[in-house]
Order: C-alpha cells, then structure tokens, then sequence
C-alpha cells in the first residue's frame, strides 16, 4: 500500500503532482498536495527531513485544507476581545491548531516569523497544540491564520482572559518555588542531622542544631503554607481533610524545635518533617500536572465557538462576508457550506441538502431538509450549500441550551468525600486520644515536664506522611498510565466514583458499533460492462453521502481506476449517477443500475464491533449491570442488543437527551458513555461521564473521562483501571496506619526519639511508594 | 576543627545561592513550559532556504 508522502496515511487511490510522470511521490488528498507545494515554495522542506526522524506525538491524518479567508480575525470587536494588546502596540493571539502531531510541526510553527511579515513571535506548545503568535501593530491576524491553514494545520482562536492566565502561572511558579525551597532546604538540614545523630557534642551541636532551625523555618513557613491554608479551610468548612492531622503534626514540631533551640535541647525533628513537606508537595505537583495534560475544560469551551461562518452583507446581500459565529446575530442570513456545521437555528431560505442531526438526536441516518424546514445549531451540512434565516442564536438556541444544561449539571453533581478524608477524620481522633492517654500515663510516674514531650512527640510522628504521599501517587501513576492507553481522565476524583459504579449505560454508536455505515448484503445479480468496483468508485468518490463513503470503503484497495465519467449527477435522497464508457449507470437506495437494469444490491449497516461481545461479558463479570440508552429506533437498537447477547428489556430506544439524563439521574451510582451532545446532558448528570473518540466537544466538556480509542474494551480497562488502583490505596492505608501502630508502641514504651522517628517516617514512605509502584497483578496485565 | 569556620559559612552561602538562583529562573518562566523545550532543542537555528522576499533585511 502507498501512503501519502505528507501525511503518512494509506494513500487510495493515491494522486501525483502534474509533472511527477514516475508517480513517486503518492499523496493521499489535495489538501496533503496542496501542503506539501506550499512548504517546497516557501523553503520549508526541512519539514519532511525531520517529520521522517522523529516519532509522532499524536495520530497524524490527511490534511483538510477548507478554503477560508479568516477576516474575521482582523475585526476591531473580535481583536479587542481575543487578543491582548501590550505596551509596545505587539498583539498576541493564542490559536488551538488542528493536526499537530510530531516534532516537524513544532520546527514549522515556529518558523513562522521567518516567512510571514510582521510576525515576530510564534511559540507552540506541544502538549496543548496551542501555538501563541506575536504580531507588529501592522500585522494582520487573518495573515496568521491564513498562513496556518496554508500549512494544513486548521487554526482556532482561543479566547485568554489575561488575569486569570496570569494569575494561573503566578500560582504554578510559587508550587514550583515551594518544592524547591523544600528540597533544598531539607537536603541541607539532613547534613546537619546526620552530624547530630553521629554525636556532635558541645558547641557544634548548638550551631548544627540551630542551622537545623534556620532551614526548616522557610519550609515551615513558606514551603508548607498550602497545607495550613487547606486544613484553615477544611476546618471552617467542617469537611475532613488529610492535611488537618498534617498541619497539626507541622506546627507541633515547629513549637517543639523552637523550644529546645531556646531551652538548649538539641534535639528536633525538622530533618523528618521538611523531607516529608518536600515530599508530599511534588506528590501533589505530579498529580496536579497530569490532570492539567488531560482536558482542560475551558480551552474546550472556546475550541468549540470558534467558527467562522459566511453571513450575507447587510448592504449587499449577494454578497457574504466572513464572520466569528460568536457574532451571529437574529434575521442574518447564513450561508452554510457543505461538510460546515449549522451555528444557529433556523430556517431553511435557499437549497435543499442532506443534513446529520445525529448530534441532536443520535439518529445515525442523514435526513433530507429543503425549504421553509427548520434547522438547529450543532447538525451537520452534508452536501450541498444552504441558506439559511438565523432565529435563535448563542444560548437561545437548543444546542445552547443543551449546554446550559450541562453546566447545571456538573454544578449539581454529588461530592464525594474521599476515602483518605474519611479515614483522616477518625486518624486524627485517635491521634489525639493516644496523646492523651500518653500523657497522662507517663504523668502518673510523675515527671510532668517529659509526659508533655512525650505526647507531643507522638503528634509529630504519627503524622500520616505516608498515607498523604501515597494516595496522590498512587492516582498520578493511575492516570498517566491510562492516558498512556488512550483513556483520558480528568481528575484523581473520577477514579474513586468509578469503583463505586453500578449501573452502566452505553450509547451504541462508537462504542458497541462502529458508528459509521458498512456496507452488508452486497449481492451481484449479472455481469457488468465494467466491473461494479469500477463503477462504484468513479461514482461514489465525488460524493459525501455516508453511504457513498461507506460503498468507497467496501471497494477500499480492489480498484482505483480513473475512468472518464459523463453527465455525473448527483440528486438528493435518490443517489448518484453519471455515463461511464457508452452505459448509464445509476446508483442508489434499491442497489446498483447498468442501462436501468438492476446489476447489484447491498444494505447498509451500523455494524457491532467484533470485540464488544467479550468486552461486554467481562464487564458484566465485575458485577455491573449495563443498559443500552439510545435515541435510535427500538429495532436497530434491539437487532445490536441481541447480536452481543444483552437481554432487550436493558437495551432502551427512541429516547431524547432529556429522557436520557432522567434516566441516570433516578439511578444511583451510573456511570454513563456516550459522544454526542445529545448524551451530553445525561454525561453530565452521571456520576461519571465517559465520552468516546470523535465526541463531539460538547459532550467532551461534560465529560470526566476522555477515551481515545474506539469500542467497550476501554470501557472495561477503565473497571479494571480504578478497581484495582482502589486496591492499592487502601493496601497503602492499612501499611501506613501499621508503622503508625508501630510508632504509638514505641512512644508508650518510652522508645521515641528523633532518630527513630527519622527512620520510621522515611521507611514507611519508602514501602508505600513501593507497594504503589509495584501495584497488583492485575494492574500490571493491563499496562502490558 | 577550625575548618570548620570556612566550611560551615560557605556550604551555607553556597545553598543559599542555589535556592534564590532557583527562585529565580522561576520567576523569569524558565520551568513554565516543560514539554515542548526538549523537543525544540533538537532543531537547528538555520534559517529557512528561501526566505520570503516580502521580508524586510533586518527581519531576518
């Protein structure tokens, strides 16, 4: 198989560049064409130099270059509110770029000041395929986009508003500043420590003891603010929080250290306590960092508004200027390109075309919309231009409405208090209690002085260092292994509910289904002039009917033969048909005509994924009972529910997106999959929302998790995944509270000391990480 | 021990220097991007071929 010179994918049929005679260099589209003239004129060939060294990020695809002229972007109300204006009249504008997949792309985005005037700085981030482009007062934003499509990378204005950004990367740097001052403060402390333990007597003792003090004082204070300021507020809140019992054993420590430094004790335990600060603060760095890599839900937020969409001139209505669908007003009058998406509801005032509503209503068919029909924001154009009367824009329309929807529902959504939390509660009463008991065990034998030190010790080590460090772990390695596997999931929360799921609904199409067409049946009833492949292809390839494009991928790899067609026609609802050598032939609904007699006939399908059957039969086996919730007709949705042996009575159909979301939410405990926004409500309303791969954004923002891959096998991985991740927080739990029973014997035996706190809080650090990086059997089998 | 009069100082002001050296560079934004700069060393600074002829001489 040949595969596109640009963009590396199965090139059928391939096409050549005019003059390339040896049909050398393949391309599977125009577009991978048109990129690949665009970098030679410009001088950019490098990219295919380093494109070929360097392993791709993400999934590379054929570039679509849409014909746009992005003025749009030059608009005084739209600069004013994207872009942002800075003392030397430069303005930066961050775009999100479809396509962006390997390191070429990064060396291309960033040659951009080389080859576009008045761009002076172009920077990518990788991770979020975001470029941010700096442009001179005389640049022009339209310029920029412009030049972006030009190089296949199809560019998205995101909206930034500067305080908040600002203020993001504020916080981020003091986190960073935070472990820094920590580590190295600790590290310090250690050497001194050490000194102490090996028997520094005398006046070094004094100096080393107090050197003790002088670092951990920044750490105490500095370093270990986040966790004063969310136990401050757990306890204002009444809710539980881990960091109560830490606090607590922090500034008991910091009381005890400052004490003996004044008394001339040189004993303290800032070598045990800042280590711990360092530690847990990367902890939570980590797990921070990779649920930020995962969705981010406002970037979704601008990505989806951001089309441009023709509207006709007020002045001269035969005239259509390019505007941000942002801008729609009531009464514009909309022209809608074929394969563009519908931003507004309306009317129907010109045309007549196949539309996709199956974001709306999940119906998978195209339906047939001529004039005076109503249409709604959020469907798809299929083929043919329309006009169209805007009536509802923005929030008014269903789509926005549906949005709005979605917001109540992640508003509205059941908190959970996680199992840490939970425990925390009765860990920190018992701390207490110990101490108490402690103290007034040692104070019978009637030393008071030593009772008190002895009971204060004993907060300071039973602080849950280990259980505090091993939960946030334990969830960043879950969740960077399974964005490792394609499943996305935004936060460590998610992982916790999902354990406690019951009940699983699943919207057929992308998951148990394909969720595209494939053609079935195919009967030849006689022979052709030319063989039925031929024709299928020099017919159908012109057309964008899912049909077509499933009858394209039934000849996929047997013909790609250019034959010289005739009198094409495509009409709507009835097919296509054209001449092709001396015979007409016809394609549609009832099969495939030579001279008007019948020569071939097939059915089209939504098919069942071969994997979803055992899939299915594996989830059901960890004790879940699942439902098919589908907006389909009962017999599709019957047929799919008996070829994957599910009962009919769990396979429910012809519902709305309203029904769906009632649905979930009189069912505790649901978790819910679905793409389209027509199951973004019901996303939102589960207690876990999974969106599958080509969801549209919407249902994407109502999401908790993201899966990349097709098909109900993520689905089980993700039961498996927070199962078994469950497993080994609380295996952490029961590890950590034994060293703390352990340091409680010691205490009461009279056995506590700084030292064996330095050794008991870092050992039992060390087995939690430990049992966390080493997980459990069935965690590893699905890493593999 | 009297070493220990130089030593003590100096591993002192040595740390001292690396905490505020790192404080520093995280002010001026050096760790706010830490994915894409590992990549972006892997390419040559050459300048493109044919340079747009639209370009000012002190643009480039």
């Amino acid at each position: 198989m040949e595969l596109c010179v640009h963009c590396d994918e199965a090139a059928i049929p391939p096409i050549y560049q005019e003059d390339d005679k040896q049909m050398a260099m393949p391309f599977c589209c125009q577009g991978c064409l048109t990129v690949y003239n665009v970098l030679h004129e410009k001088g950019l060939e490098s990219y295919y130099e380093i494109k070929n060294n360097s392993a791709a990020f993400k999934r590379r695809s054929p570039v679509e270059v849409k014909s746009s002229q992005f003025t749009f972007l030059d608009d005084a109300d739209f600069t004013k509110e994207f872009s942002y204006l800075d003392a030397n009249g430069h303005r930066t504008m961050e775009f999100y770029l479809e396509g962006i997949h390997c390191l070429a792309c990064l060396w291309l985005i960033e040659k951009l000041p080389e080859f576009v005037p008045d761009v002076i700085i172009s920077k990518l981030d990788l991770e979020r395929s975001v470029a941010t482009v700096v442009i001179t007062e005389n640049g022009k934003f339209s310029q920029v986009a412009k030049e972006f499509n030009h190089l296949g990378y199809r560019p998205h204005p995101l909206k930034r508003n500067q305080d908040v950004m600002d203020l993001k990367t504020k916080e981020e740097r003091m986190a960073l500043m935070r472990i820094g001052v920590a580590g190295a403060a600790s590290g310090n402390i250690m050497i001194y420590a050490v000194s102490l333990y090996a028997g520094a007597t005398d006046h070094f003792a004094q100096i080393f003891n107090s050197l003790t003090v002088f670092f951990a004082i920044p750490v105490m204070v500095f370093s270990a603010y986040p966790f004063y300021k969310n136990a401050w507020s757990a306890i204002k809140n009444k809710t539980l929080s881990i960091d109560i019992p830490i606090s607590l054993a922090l500034i008991t420590g910091v009381a005890m250290g400052l004490f003996h430094l004044f008394t001339g004790v040189t004993e303290n335990y800032f070598d045990s306590l800042t280590t711990l600060v360092f530690l847990l603060l990367l902890s939570r760095y980590f797990l921070q960092k990779i649920q930020e890599k995962g969705l981010s839900a406002q970037d979704l937020h601008y990505f989806y508004q951001s089309e441009s969409v023709l509207r006709a001139d007020e002045s001269a209505p035969s005239e259509f200027v390019e505007i941000h669908s942002k801008f729609i007003k009531v009464g514009d009058i909309l022209k809608i390109r074929a394969g563009e998406f519908i931003p507004a509801d309306g009317e129907i005032i010109e045309g007549s075309s196949n539309l996709n509503n199956s974001l709306l209503t999940g119906e998978s068919v195209p339906v047939k919309a001529k004039v005076g029909q109503k249409v709604f924001s959020g469907t798809q154009n299929i083929d043919h231009d329309l006009l169209i009367r805007t009536e509802k824009v923005q929030d008014e329309t269903r789509l926005g409405r549906l949005l709005k929807n979605v917001e109540n529902g992640w508003a509205h959504r059941s908190q959970i208090v996680d199992l840490t939390s939970k425990v925390s509660k009765y860990f920190t009463l018992a701390v207490f209690f110990l101490a108490a008991a402690l103290f007034v065990y040692i104070y019978q034998k009637g030393d008071t002085k030593f009772a008190l030190e002895q009971a204060i010790t004993l907060l300071i080590v039973t602080c849950p260092c280990a259980l505090a460090l091993a939960t946030p772990l334990t969830f960043t390695r879950a969740l960077s292994k399974a964005s490792e596997q394609g499943i996305i999931i935004k936060s460590d929360e998610v992982i916790e509910k999902l354990a406690k799921i019951k009940n699983i609904f699943i919207d057929k199409t992308g998951t148990i289904t394909h969720g595209k067409l494939k053609i079935i049946n195919f009967k030849t009833h006689k022979e052709t002039a030319i063989p039925l492949e031929d024709i299928i292809f020099n017919l159908e390839s012109r057309s964008r009917h899912p049909v077509a494009v499933a009858l394209i991928d039934f000849i996929k790899g047997k013909t790609k033969r250019t034959l010289s067609t005739d009198d094409f026609q495509e009409r709507l609802g009835q097919g296509v048909s054209g001449k092709i050598e001396n015979h007409f032939y016809e394609i549609n609904k009832s099969g495939i005509f030579e001279d008007q007699v019948l020569a071939a006939t097939y059915q089209v399908e939504d098919t069942v994924r071969a994997d979803s059957q055992g899939a299915l039969k594996n989830i059901l086996a960890h004790n879940r009972k699942v439902q098919i919730l589908s907006g389909d007709k009962a017999e599709v949705v019957n047929k799919i529910a008996g070829e994957i042996h599910l009962p009919t009575e769990y396979a429910l159909s012809e519902l709305s997106p309203e029904e769906k979301s009632e649905m979930i939410k009189s069912t505790p405990h649901s978790m819910m999959v679905g793409d389209g926004a027509n199951d973004a409500i019901a996303l939102s309303h589960a207690d876990v929302g999974v969106a599958v791969l080509g969801a549209m954004d919407i249902s994407l923002r109502a999401a908790d998790v993201y899966l990349t891959t097709p098909g109900l096998i993520p689905v089980e991985k993700l039961i498996i995944l927070s199962e078994q991740t469950m497993k080994v927080i609380r295996r952490n739990l029961v590890l950590s509270l034994l060293y703390n029973l352990a340091s409680v014997i010691a205490a009461f035996m009279g056995l506590i000391n700084p030292l064996t706190a330095a050794i008991i809080m870092p050992l039992s650090s060390l087995t939690v990480l430990l049992s966390t990086v080493i997980g459990t059997k069935e965690l590893r089998s699905l890493w593999k | 021990m009297e070493i220990m009069t130089i030593l003590l100082p100096l591993a002192l002001m040595l740390g001292a220097f690396f905490i505020f050296a790192f404080i520093w560079s995280t002010k001026k934004g050096q760790y706010d991007d830490l994915e894409t700069p590992r990549f972006r060393m892997l390419l040559d600074d050459k300048k493109i071929a044919k340079p747009n002829p639209n370009l000012k001489k002190e643009d480039k």
